[in-house]
């Protein structure tokens, strides 16, 4: 991830669910289960912050609506 | 003599006169009655009466003012202009109409829904599904009213990041259905297009609700551009807007519902994804600390067993040199000669309890 290209709050729960995907893949060795389990966690951190902090920007058209 | 305090006028002066009077002091009323006499001429023109128990009144309309459908019987309220036709029959020019009273409402309805229904307007064919996640959304709503509030509180507390523009519209009354269709109209035609159009209203009267049951407002819904999301009155409610739409809310609170996931269940499902993977990783530690146990086992149980077999070996060759000890065989009787043996030879004869100096006198071959 960059600071010019950020992850999506998408791409981050992509990537956490191949993360996870990992751990019951074939590919799973205990020698990179530590590191992969503490990306996971990082990640899932990640995601919760940035879901929490994400605000909505409501704006209200100027068109009037009232007059044909 | 002529009369000069009367005013002469033509036939058609006095029936202008008579309709500049009557636009003054009249510009637009509201009448309420009973249709009779309806019909339509050359799918253009509608014809009825509005009548009570004391009077009755010509109107006229077109059928695209018509907006829902009535017929004879029906209660009804026209927004209308009164007029004196060049023939000299009095009648109200009806700009809208709307039905009066629950019963007419409901006819109304019936009657509209059957027609529209009759057209596809409301095959589940014509759905489209909304986005999963949109990021841009448009709300028409009225910004006043409690359905609004609710939405938005809702919308907020469940997802972020979302755009959302907000057209202010009448929500009830007779202007409310062109308000609604300018307004998505102006969503359509956006250069950037909305991912979902959310039309809001909150609880009211069968009245109140009325205007989403106007035929070109359904009509608009049903053919927009942009996926629709309804979510009108409480969750009995049921409007003809709220049919036509893509996906139909049953309050403006289970819109916002409807239109984001909810980030507190995001979460959790986010924190459970992981802590799932720690059973995982800690059944393979135990798996491999079972085996690295195993392994030691069966490598314990080899050096017991060699040691086994060689302290066995070791009492085997233990006994078979104790049962060559010289003195385990002088023990039982046997004694050891040295010394030459032949006659007049001196010998030494070693028993198990002493050794004796002796003489050869004979000396015979087996």
């Amino acid at each position: 991830m960059t600071k010019n290209n950020p992850k999506t709050i998408q791409e981050k729960i992509a990537t956490l669910d191949e993360l996870v995907a990992w751990f019951d893949s074939d590919n799973f060795t205990l020698e990179t289960a530590l590191d992969k389990f503490k990306d996971a966690e990082t990640l899932a951190e990640e995601i919760e912050k940035d879901l929490s902090s994400l605000k909505n920007e409501i704006e209200v058209v100027k068109q009037k609506f009232d007059q044909a | 003599m002529e009369n000069t305090i009367n005013p002469r006028l033509t036939v058609s002066d006095f029936v202008a006169l008579t309709n500049q009077t009557l636009e003054y002091a009249y510009p637009s009323v509201e009448v309420e009655g009973e249709v009779a006499g309806f019909k339509v001429n050359q799918g253009k023109y509608v014809f009825f009466d509005l009548k009570d128990s004391g009077a009755s009144i010509g109107c006229f309309m077109t059928v695209w003012q018509l907006r829902q459908p009535i017929e004879d019987g029906m209660k009804i309220i026209v927004t209308a202009t009164p007029k004196l036709t060049q023939w000299g029959k009095f009648s109200l020019t009806v700009r809208a109409l709307r039905p009066s009273g629950e019963g007419s409402l409901k006819k109304s309805f019936e009657l509209l829904k059957a027609k529209l229904d009759k057209e596809g307007l409301f095959a589940p064919e014509r759905k489209r599904l909304l986005p999963a996640l949109p990021q841009r959304i448009a709300v028409i709503s009225s910004t006043q009213a409690a359905g609004y509030a609710d939405f938005v509180k809702i919308l907020n507390d469940r997802w972020g990041g979302l755009h959302v523009d907000v057209a202010q519209v009448q929500v009830q009354g007779t202007d409310a259905p062109d308000q609604i269709m300018r307004a998505l109209k102006y969503f359509n035609a956006q250069e950037v297009l909305p991912e979902v159009i959310v039309i809001i209203r909150g609880g009211g009267s069968a009245d109140d609700l009325s205007a989403f049951n106007d035929e070109l407002l359904v009509r608009d819904i049903a053919t927009s551009r942009v996926p629709t999301l309804v979510g009108v009155g409480h969750e009995t409610d049921e409007s003809l807007a709220d049919l036509a739409a893509d996906v139909r809310a049953a309050t403006p609170s289970n819109a916002a519902q409807i239109i984001v996931p909810d980030r507190h269940e995001i979460i959790r499902s986010v924190r459970y994804k992981a802590q799932s993977v720690l059973p995982r990783t800690l059944q393979a530690i135990d798996g491999v600390r079972g085996q690295v146990q195993g392994n030691l086992g069966r490598i314990l149980e080899a050096v017991e067993y060699q040691h086994q077999q060689s302290d066995t070996q070791l009492r085997r060759l233990r006994d078979v040199l104790a049962q060559l000890d010289p003195s385990v065989v002088l023990r039982r009787g046997y004694a050891l000669i040295r010394g030459e043996q032949k006659v007049g030879s001196h010998i030494q004869i070693e028993t198990h309890r002493a050794i004796i100096g002796a003489k050869v006198e004979s000396y015979d071959e087996k």
